[in-house]
């Protein structure tokens, strides 16, 4: 386990030197806009440019670059978004909780479905119902969550009028109790989280379905059986609680494909999160922003593998003796 | 208790095909058996036979509409129970110890909650109670608690095996199935498995279902044994009885098979392969690969029939005496030139037997009467008395037409092969000539039937061989010319005199090897006369010693040797070459 938090940290100098490395390897140098006649941003004069240069700390050497930005970046601080004129560090602050919130209530929604689901098909193989759940998840895994969201949008928002179209809240609304907050959050978050739950949970109950099946036809499982122990203790106690190994390691793969889904989906519902900052961020070509962004998606990506480490050397006790 | 405390009756189990249109797997097919409380019966069987299908049927494992047949437990009808009612009985009164130990436990469970386990739910016990008895069942199986402690891959093969003991031992069953307890353990680990299972049943009357293949052990563990081939059982009788004079070729077969310490004779594997459960053959499921199937072997399938105290199934009784020779006598008379006429009792009132499928070494100094003996078999020589039988009937010295054909059918591998060959004929000719003499088949078949045989053989079949003369052979191409005439009849029996004593060690190393290969591949009987000892102990499952014209001492060879009966044999056998300089050098004598 210590070797893995090691990992964890080399990945993480990794990501932030690849962040300080790409910009500088690309033809020119930051300021290349300022230097194109063609350019809005023209600056004909030398010594406004050298100025410039020694503000953003150009002129000195690259080592010494990079201990700024380093020192810079574990402290929180990321840059200056061009577009915007504001830290980085600040925006990132501003909508990330928003993006977490929908992309770990649809994560948790998912592998809830998916485990139980999974978990019950994979003892029922064959039957009906197994054959159902594995036509609607491989369906809603392949469905582009654009098309879902507005399918649920149009249902659920529009004709049924049931929840809000749009937003992570109600503009200006003043709450009486943290009860009418939450009850509010939640309106707004139920399409969102809904959406991105239909497209992360097909690949779960196929997975937990298939490793539950491969573990039912094990020895140990035929030797429980003949133990007589109760059909609930076999499902759970033994079956899904060695199916359920492998499935630690897909859902931390599958934070990142959660993260970017969840990106789409908000700007679709047009919610507070990180998806509307990113996308205008990518048109108005904002570099900082868009490396604060992704500085921040590799940290959560790594994260979320470090915690699946950590959960499977609890889950399973023959990792922990792995070298 | 009345009757039997496990009685299976046709029990049957069927897979569902594994595609569609093809015919379902029969797995187990109509077996029957009864186990008594306190009873020991081991099935046993290649690998396929459908052991570890009928262990699993008994605990109700297979897929309900699998099983059909009867299976009583003290009376009460188990087959078709639903899983709800199986499962109060399982573990409580039929525990199985499933085969692979090693994949047997829930990896992300200690093993001490997993023996746990079935106490809780079958005797309601507290944990504290539970973990008392699961440190007093580690205790009983020789591990200590820290293994209770242990994970399974923390544990080594020998010990989860005693672990699954434990564990089936929990709930103190009134049977125990234990599925191959001592496959894939080391010589060690496997005694003291056996040693534990005699203790247990000593101690607690259980009774015992004994799975497995190794024969050893089911010697050492179990009272009754039944041989099942392919789904079906063929041998049911007294361990004792069956292990030692088999009677089903299937059990023979796997007795060959089995390498032990009481016999040094080579392995040999029954031919062919165990049929596919899905497309099992008609008649008799071992008739492909039963040397002595007869033509109703493949049409009929054999009943399991009460035959001399066991039961038995197989159209013709079981093993099939090939040759039987009673009371057999020949005297020679001296012509008197250098002195009075002397009557010499060269074979003196001897009876043998040889199976199917059996090596017989006859063993014994020269002069002892072995050669003439073995002419008297081949109906070189008549008898003075006694009469040979062979597969039943009775060989008689004439010309007949149904006396030629069953002569045909024993074959004589003389000693000297350059005595029995005449040097004008070459290769081609020498093999054929048997052929020609019958007067079977037709000259094309015959030039056919004499290549496959020099091909068994290891020879050349290429007719610049074929064209060679005798005195252009080694010793040892020459023999296997002869062994080739011999086969080319395609025999049952083979009288093979002294058949490698002309050759250097090696050459006699590969042609007794060969002759062994082609006798298992062919079922032929083979009677092996020789006065090395050391060379028919390899391969001969019975030995028979003569001397002065009479057997004096006959057995399994493996008796034979360890425990010789007669002076002579034992004076063989100190005779026999060894290189054994370290009992030589302490006493000059072997034990």
């Amino acid at each position: 386990m210590k070797r893995r938090a090691l990992g964890f940290l080399v990945s993480l100098w990794a990501v932030l030197t690849l962040n300080f490395l790409l910009p500088r390897l690309l033809p020119g140098d930051p300021l290349a806009a300022l230097l194109d006649p063609n350019s809005s941003a023209y600056v004909f004069n030398s010594t406004t440019r050298a100025s410039l240069a020694a503000y953003y700390g150009l002129d000195r050497p690259l080592a010494q670059q990079y201990a700024d930005y380093l020192a810079g970046a574990l402290q929180g601080d990321l840059g200056q978004s061009i577009r915007l004129n504001q830290p980085v560090g600040e925006l990132l602050r501003a909508h990330l909780p928003w993006t977490l919130l929908l992309t770990l209530t649809a994560l948790g929604a998912a592998s809830l479905l998916g485990v139980l689901g999974g978990a019950e098909a994979a003892w029922r193989r064959g039957s009906a119902a197994d054959k159902a759940l594995v036509a609607a998840s491989v369906i809603a895994s392949n469905a582009p969550v654009v098309f879902t969201g507005m399918i649920l949008l149009i249902v659920f928002g529009a004709k049924l009028d049931w929840l809000p179209l749009a937003g992570g809240r109600t503009a200006f609304a003043r709450y009486d109790t943290p009860w009418d907050a939450a009850r509010d959050y939640a309106a707004h978050l139920v399409l969102p989280a809904a959406t991105l739950t239909l497209a992360l949970v097909g690949s779960k109950f196929l997975l937990v379905r298939n490793s539950m099946i491969g573990v039912l036809g094990e020895d140990y499982m035929l030797v429980a059986r003949a133990k007589g122990l109760s059909t609930g203790r076999l499902k759970r106690h033994h079956a899904l609680r060695n199916a359920i190994v492998p499935f630690v390691h897909h859902l931390a793969a599958h934070a990142g494909f959660a993260l970017t889904g969840a990106l789409f989906i908000e700007t679709l519902f047009n919610y507070p999160g990180m998806g509307r900052l990113v996308f205008e961020s990518v048109v108005a070509r904002d570099y900082p922003l868009i490396q604060g962004v992704f500085v921040v998606v590799s940290v959560l990506v790594l994260s979320a593998n470090l915690l699946a480490d950590w959960l499977s050397y609890r889950l399973d006790p023959r990792l922990r003796e792995a070298p | 208790m009345s009757g039997p405390l496990l009685s299976v009756q046709d029990l049957r189990v069927t897979f569902a095909p594994g595609a569609p249109g093809q015919p379902p797997a029969r797995a187990v097919d109509g077996v029957s058996f009864a186990l008594a409380a306190g009873g020991s019966l081991a099935i046993v069987g290649e690998t396929g036979s459908g052991k570890t299908t009928l262990a699993r049927a008994l605990l109700g494992l297979h897929p309900a509409g699998s099983v059909s047949g009867s299976v009583q437990l003290g009376g009460q009808e188990l087959v078709e129970l639903d899983e709800g009612r199986w499962r109060p009985l399982r573990w409580k009164r039929i525990a199985l110890a499933v085969q692979n130990a090693g994949t047997a436990f829930d990896p992300v469970y200690r093993m001490g909650e997993q023996i746990v386990e079935p106490l809780r739910e079958h005797l309601g016990l507290s944990s504290a109670e539970a973990a008392a008895r699961a440190a007093a069942l580690v205790a009983q199986v020789g591990l200590a608690e820290r293994h209770l402690r242990a994970y399974p891959h923390q544990l080594s093969g020998g010990e989860k095996q005693r672990l699954m003991l434990a564990m089936a031992l929990s709930c103190e069953p009134e049977i125990l199935i234990v599925d191959e307890p001592t496959s894939g353990q080391d010589m060690l680990a496997r005694a003291q498995v056996i040693a534990l299972l005699r203790h247990i049943r000593a101690q607690r009357g259980t009774a015992l279902l004994l799975i497995s293949h190794d024969l050893a052990a089911v010697a050492q563990l179990a009272e009754q044994v039944a041989v099942l081939y392919a789904g079906k059982l063929a041998e049911v009788g007294a361990a004792r009885d069956v292990l030692s004079a088999p009677r089903h070729p299937y059990t023979w077969g796997l007795l060959n098979a089995y390498p032990n310490m009481s016999t040094a004779r080579d392995l040999s594997g029954i031919r062919g392969q165990m049929p596919d459960p899905a497309h099992p053959p008609t008649g008799c499921r071992f008739h492909p690969r039963c040397t002595q199937a007869v033509d109703k072997c493949r049409r009929v399938e054999p009943p399991l029939q009460a035959h001399g105290g066991r039961l038995l199934a197989c159209h013709l009784g079981g093993l099939q005496a090939l040759l039987r020779a009673d009371g057999l006598r020949k005297t020679f008379t001296t012509n008197g030139h250098l002195g009075p006429a002397q009557n010499i009792e060269a074979v003196r009132d001897v009876s043998l037997e040889v199976y199917e499928g059996e090596v017989v070494g006859l063993v014994g100094e020269t002069g002892s009467g072995k050669s003439t003996l073995g002419r008297l078999l081949v109906g070189l020589l008549s008898p003075e008395a006694g009469s040979i039988a062979f597969e039943g009937n009775p060989l008689a010295l004439n010309n007949s037409s149904a006396s030629k054909r069953l002569r045909r059918r024993i074959q004589l591998i003389p000693q000297d092969p350059f005595d029995s060959v005449s040097p004008y004929l070459s290769v081609g000719q020498i093999v054929r000539e048997p052929l020609d003499v019958q007067g079977t088949d037709t000259p094309v078949k015959r030039a056919e039937q004499v290549q496959d045989a020099l091909a068994a053989v290891g020879l050349p079949t290429l007719d610049a061989f074929l064209a060679r003369h005798p005195h252009e052979l080694s010793g040892g191409q020459l023999q296997r010319v002869v062994i080739a005439r011999a086969l080319v009849l395609e025999p049952k029996l083979i009288v093979a005199d002294e058949p490698v004593s002309m050759l250097d060690a090696s050459e006699q190393a590969k042609l007794i090897t060969l002759l062994k290969a082609i006798q298992n591949e062919r079922g032929i009987g083979l009677l092996l006369i020789s006065h090395d000892l050391a060379l028919v102990r390899k391969v001969a499952d019975r030995i028979l010693v003569m001397r002065d014209g009479q057997i004096i001492e006959g057995g399994p060879s493996s008796r034979v040797i360890a425990q010789p009966q007669h002076d002579y044999t034992r004076a063989l056998l100190r005779a026999a070459p060894s290189f054994d300089w370290y009992s030589a050098s302490s006493n000059g004598d072997r034990p």
